[in-house]
């Protein structure tokens, strides 16, 4: 099945891939673009007091650096209308200069209409730290 | 006294206006390491999880709610929905409204399920969220 007018998506259809390097250096800067200040996103010990390995990454951090896969594609980010992530295993983030890389991949699993949804995977050190992720774009035009 | 499940149903008052500028969905989208234009300039809009400024402001009035007793240093987030209604774009005056949907406690531990709308002072309506939060009542040994 096709979009109407897109003959190139169509289900199936593999988005090109993703990757990206985690730094402690990201997650300061994240902390301050977005307010959140939890200490597990910079502070081993507040980390460990809750049972982590380490500092992780802001969920939130992941979920907006995987959206890159979709915006990056589709190029108007305000065609997506949907997204939704479950963070199932933590990004951690080792206090090196190499942090750690985490790899993004989606594939079209629908289309209705002129909406596309896009399940979106990554993978940190092989490990999928993110499930059930899916957006949803419009493909018909701008809003 | 902490949570319960009869703090479902439990809303706060808007966060305070939140004007947004380009200089904010840069510094956004820089730290995402994005470089779509759309970001970029006076007429540009906002990544789409942006709204998380606004509602991590929203999250804060829960967290910080002492009837609660709820830490932030002890929340992991469970996972996130969006639904946009239209991008937030620079000039807008955005707030953002939580209501608790959900408590369900465990031994040691409670999950949180709460929704944030984020609207501009002029009503219109931009993305509705939905997050589940893990709160861990006991400090790991």
């Amino acid at each position: 099945m096709t979009a109407p007018g897109l003959p190139e998506v169509e289900v199936g259809t593999v988005l090109p891939p993703l990757a990206v390097t985690f730094t402690r250096e990201r997650l300061v800067r994240y902390a301050g673009a977005s307010t959140d200040f939890n200490p597990i996103h910079y502070s081993d010990h507040y980390a460990a007091q809750v049972g982590l390995p380490g500092v992780i990454a802001h969920g939130l951090l992941t979920m907006g650096v995987a959206l890159r896969v979709v915006t990056d594609w589709v190029g108007d980010p305000a065609a997506v209308t949907t997204y939704f992530v479950r963070f199932t295993k933590p990004v951690v983030v080792p206090d090196t200069s190499d942090g750690v890389e985490v790899v993004f991949t989606a594939t079209v699993v629908g289309i209705e209409g002129t909406v596309a949804t896009v399940a979106i995977e990554a993978s940190c050190a092989e490990v999928k730290v993110l499930g059930a992720a899916r957006a949803e774009v419009e493909l018909g035009g701008v809003r | 006294m902490p949570i319960t499940e009869a703090h479902a149903g439990r809303h706060y008052p808007p966060t305070a206006p939140y004007p947004v500028s380009a200089t904010k969905i840069a510094e956004f989208a820089a730290a995402l390491g994005d470089d779509n234009p759309a970001y970029q300039g006076p007429d540009a809009i906002a990544p789409p999880t942006f709204t998380a400024v606004v509602s991590a402001a929203a999250w804060e009035s829960m967290f910080a709610d002492a009837e609660l007793d709820l830490a932030l240093r002890r929340i992991v987030h469970g996972d996130q929905r969006f639904r946009y209604v239209r991008p937030v774009r620079v000039g807008d005056l955005i707030t953002a409204t939580l209501t608790i949907d959900k408590v369900r406690v465990r031994a040691g531990s409670e999950i949180l399920t709460c929704s944030v709308r984020v609207q501009t002072t002029a009503d219109e309506e931009i993305c509705t969220t939905s997050s589940t939060f893990f709160h861990s009542r006991e400090v790991a040994a």
